[in-house]
């Protein structure tokens, strides 16, 4: 086999390999972070995690959330905010939490989040509201 | 820190020009090992950009020669120019130690040669990702290295 076939073999492999613990990374990381808490809120709202560095926050995320709406956006610098960021094991940025009413974390997006999913990620937060708010009453 | 505009399509032109030449470097060094020597001259290249950016090629050729004659639009962004030259330095230390490795495979060993290669098509990939995805693995250890307080980010 040739230098340039084992070169991209390498390659590769370790492509292959980062892809693999950056996924366990993010999955592992959801775990914690699912469950965490913050301030109550009269509907369900996002926990925006960016910082000065952070350019897809800028170019790509912001715009998304701008088109969700009426929808209360919560922007924390990770840098500033380092315990938060902890609590929500922000390892990268942007990253979006879509928080219940009752200031529970029922969706933690690592990464970009495009407005589709924050959209279905928000109906889905705002029905467990209302059933928990129902079994409340 | 305040916000600067930073031209995005300077960064895309160099991302563009690291992944050409090393595609380059590879595929060409099959017919022609000498073109290998392209991975050493890109490092310098972008080992030199990071400090003093008017000697960054690929960004010069972009302000110089495509903006000017419309070949490629300016997309200014209000940015911080730090994380993407922290980046880019990055880059050229990967690719300065793919150099030694290749160095070591002409004088002791293929597998060098191979590690070597490997190497810099990581570094391809990886400005690659950021050209077409806007995904900036450098930006990220930036990031992490200004939360822990290692840089001042």
């Amino acid at each position: 086999m040739s230098v340039q076939l084992w070169a991209l073999a390498a390659a590769g492999t370790v492509v292959l390999a980062a892809a693999g613990l950056e996924a366990f990374r993010s999955t592992r990381a959801r775990r914690i972070a699912v469950g965490a808490t913050s301030a109550p809120a009269a509907d369900p709202y996002i926990l925006y995690f960016t910082g000065e560095n952070c350019t897809v926050c800028r170019t790509h995320q912001e715009p998304a959330l701008a088109k969700l709406g009426q929808v209360r956006v919560d922007k924390v610098d990770a840098i500033a905010e380092r315990e938060l960021a902890n609590r929500f094991q922000v390892y990268t940025l942007p990253t979006t939490v879509v928080m219940s009413a009752e200031g529970r974390a029922l969706h933690v997006n690592y990464g970009y989040a495009p407005a589709k999913k924050l959209d279905r990620q928000l109906a889905e937060a705002r029905s467990s509201s209302t059933l928990e708010r129902t079994a409340t009453a | 820190m305040a916000l600067t505009t930073v031209d995005h399509s300077a960064l895309k032109v160099n991302q563009a020009g690291i992944v050409t030449t090393v595609l380059v470097a590879f595929a060409g060094s099959y017919f022609f090992r000498p073109l290998l020597f392209l991975i050493p001259l890109l490092a310098v290249v972008l080992l030199l950009g990071t400090f003093a950016p008017q000697l960054a090629l690929f960004k010069q050729l972009y302000f110089q020669v495509l903006k000017p004659r419309g070949i490629v639009k300016p997309r200014p962004v209000q940015d911080r120019p730090e994380p993407h030259n922290f980046a880019q330095g990055l880059g050229g230390v990967f690719l300065a130690v793919s150099s030694v490795l290749l160095i070591l495979g002409f004088s002791i060993s293929t597998v060098f040669t191979a590690a070597g290669l490997a190497l810099a098509l990581l570094v391809a990939v990886l400005a690659f990702v950021n050209l077409a995805f806007g995904y900036c693995l450098g930006c990220q250890i930036y990031y992490q290295l200004g939360k822990r307080g290692l840089i001042r980010a």
